[in-house]
């Protein structure tokens, strides 16, 4: 960048703009980069400015736009939790121009990030419950963030149940992390793989998630449900949840919608009375169903 | 929300007049003191045929325009076929500009949006629609670029003797002289115009140039009077809707016939949401500019397209051309009221006069007013439909 316009003697510059504005990012440092899958990755990010990097909190399924410069913006959920600060990660698919831009970034680059925007699951409220994750695919990015949250805070809550599935072997995402979870005696883990997608040395369950999700029969008893995954499995679960007993106040999910703005301008996330990103993403059983079927 | 016409002028406060002949004057004034006029202006015939439609309508199509120093608005008849928004939210804008230095990125802000301006001849329906849009613009977060252009402008309506059978702002609460989003009217009569700030800005405004106004006389505060209720007792005959019911139906009548068939003639083209007045819709996008650096930009949106609301696994929550027209109605007329405590538009009538497949906002609510009221028939849904 050494040959840009000369420097002139100096002229009254117009007189920049004094603060961001609502849409300007914060600047990060990728710091470590894992590949979840072949085409999935997470990027671990630091603030560049060390104030933020000390002041910084959200809560869990909280979201942010990523940037990459050049590229654009990016939604995704902060996979990791409140309770680990210092720095954030995102894990996301490459699937068109900004994912793709991201997953050229390498370890001490720098990206933007907006945020934490939107609602969150209400954690606090659960102490004394059981807690049962279900996610597919890359669906347990978000709900990654809220697994550490509670294990981070063990004591305060009862069983943690975690069942996570993906279309194959190949496809699941955090593979350290399952391992680590299944390993633990405080958590009933439980891992499938769609039919077909399995590999002969798989020792998990083989079949679709809201399948499994029947045949593991966890009690509704003093237990939230958090369930996120291609809407598909999210449909699918619903009712194998509702049949086992949870009521629809004690079930959440988290939307995924297309966003641009994240603040609630761009009207792009809007569906029925919501914008997903200021009333969302996080919604329970209950409000999902009054929603148009538009998500 | 009843169709009462607003009259804004203070009780007792004197009316001004502004003869015909001070209008270069003032625009003069105000070129001398850098002040920026925006006003409705002739556009240039792109072609022969627009001249003869010129020729044919009996005058020029208007635009507003920044208009050249010293350069007088066209206060006349007419609506102009873009609404004032763009001014405010610009068509496209730069939010940042970035430059890459090896793995480093610097970003330099642009200038504040701040030009001291006046808007002169501006339409009732497209000032109303910047106090509707200020709602979702400082909902939580403050977006500074458009508020810093609402606080560096000052705004004058020009009362409007109602364009065509299109018009509908009395059926939205609103007025054919009404000064909503603005700080004074402007009121052609004989020889001139009257004007009645409405504001504190407005009242700054006449008095910086108090010595292009006169007192208007009581014969020309009646003849004022009368156009503009001639106007309003026009326009409400055009349509007349409760607001209220009609959200209330639009809400719970998802799966309607009525209300999912109403785009069945849409092209998705977007016109209706580019010469909105309210349709606020942005998508904010990088571009590069050689290698290294760029700058981001947003840029009119409408929800129109199909990939408006694309995923990017190929998952398209609306997927077709009702569902879009539908979410259209549905933000307007249903979400914005239950949010913000109003529609999302303003009765100009301009996405029917402009749309190619000719569908007509102001039948459509009309049609939905008609089944709002009509007793609940057996059966009916009574809530959206919920996941399917």
């Amino acid at each position: 960048m050494s040959t840009v316009a000369p420097q002139h003697e100096a002229r009254p510059a117009p007189e920049a703009r004094p603060a961001p504005t609502i849409y300007e990012p914060n600047l990060m440092t990728v710091i470590d980069l894992v590949d979840e899958t072949v085409d999935t990755r997470t990027l671990q990010l630091e603030f560049k400015d060390e104030a933020l990097r000390e002041s910084f909190a959200f809560h869990a399924g909280q979201f942010g736009e990523y940037s990459a410069f050049g590229a654009g913006e990016c939604t995704f959920c902060i996979a990791s939790p409140p309770t680990r600060a210092g720095a954030i990660e995102c894990t996301f698919k490459t699937v068109g121009k900004v994912s793709a831009a991201l997953r050229e970034l390498n370890v001490g680059d720098t990206m933007g990030f907006r945020g934490p925007y939107g609602n969150w699951f209400p954690v606090d409220d659960w102490g004394g419950k059981n807690v049962l994750f279900v996610a597919g695919g890359i669906g347990l990015a978000p709900v990654r963030c809220v697994i550490w949250n509670v294990l981070d805070r063990r004591d305060e809550f009862g069983d943690v149940t975690i069942v996570y599935g993906a279309r194959s072997v190949d496809d699941l995402v955090y593979k350290r992390e399952l391992e680590e979870w299944a390993g633990r005696a405080d958590v009933n883990m439980v891992t499938t793989v769609d039919p077909g997608g399995e590999t002969p040395d798989w020792d998990g369950r083989v079949g679709f998630v809201p399948t499994v999700l029947g045949e593991v029969a966890p009690s509704a008893k003093d237990t939230v449900a958090v369930v996120c995954g291609p809407p598909v499995m999210i449909k699918f679960s619903f009712p194998v949840l509702a049949d086992l007993g949870f009521a629809d106040d004690d079930v959440f999910t988290t939307l995924e919608m297309r966003m641009k703005c994240g603040v609630g301008k761009c009207g792009r996330c809007n569906i029925g009375p919501y914008y997903v990103c200021k009333d969302g993403p996080v919604f329970s059983a209950t409000q999902l169903k009054t929603l148009p079927p538009e998500y | 929300m009843s169709a009462t016409p607003e009259t804004d002028a203070a009780p007792g406060a004197e009316i001004l007049f502004l003869a015909e002949g001070e209008l270069a004057g003032l625009v003069a004034d105000l070129a001398t003191a850098a002040v920026e006029v925006v006003g409705p202006a002739a556009t240039e015939p792109a072609s022969p045929a627009a001249a003869a439609a010129d020729v044919l309508h009996g005058r020029p199509e208007l635009e507003y325009r920044t208009l050249a120093p010293g350069v007088a608005p066209l206060l006349a008849p007419g609506m102009p076929r873009l609404s004032l928004k763009g001014f405010f939210l610009p068509q496209t804008e730069a939010l940042f500009a970035w430059r890459q230095h090896g793995t480093e990125i610097e970003i330099e802000r642009g200038e504040a949006s701040a030009r001291r301006r006046v808007a002169l001849g501006v339409k009732p329906c497209d000032a109303a629609a910047l106090e509707i849009v200020d709602h979702v613009m400082n909902w939580d977060f403050a977006d500074q670029p458009w508020n810093e252009r609402r606080v560096a402008t000052t705004v004058f309506t020009l009362a409007c003797p109602v364009e065509d059978g299109s018009c509908f702002c009395t059926a939205v609460g609103l007025a054919p002289d009404g000064t909503r989003g603005a700080d004074g009217l402007f009121t052609p009569v004989e020889g001139g115009w009257l004007v009645e700030p409405s504001t504190e800005k407005g009242a700054a405004f006449v008095a910086e140039h108090a010595a292009r106004f006169a007192t208007a006389s009581a014969a020309l505060v009646d003849e004022g009077a009368e156009a503009r209720r001639a106007a309003n007792e026009r326009v409400a005959g055009h349509l007349e809707i409760d607001a209220e019911s009609v959200r209330e139906w639009i809400a719970g009548h998802f799966d309607d016939p009525l209300l999912a068939g109403l785009g069945v003639r849409c092209h998705g083209c977007g016109t209706c949401a580019s010469v909105c007045p309210t349709c606020h819709c942005f998508d904010i996008v990088d571009e590069t500019d050689g290698v290294g650096k760029g700058t981001r930009r947003r840029s009119w949106d409408t929800c129109q397209t199909g990939k408006f609301t694309l995923h990017a696994s190929g998952h398209n929550p609306r997927n077709d051309q009702n569902a879009r027209f539908r979410q259209r109605l549905n933000h307007k007329f249903s979400i914005y009221p239950l949010r913000f405590g109003e529609v999302l538009c303003t009765g100009c009538g301009r996405c029917s006069r402009e749309c190619h497949a000719g569908q007509d906002l102001v039948e459509m609510l009309a049609a939905i007013d008609v089944a709002a009221r009509r007793p609940a028939a057996v059966g009916a849904e009574t809530e959206s439909g919920g996941p399917a």
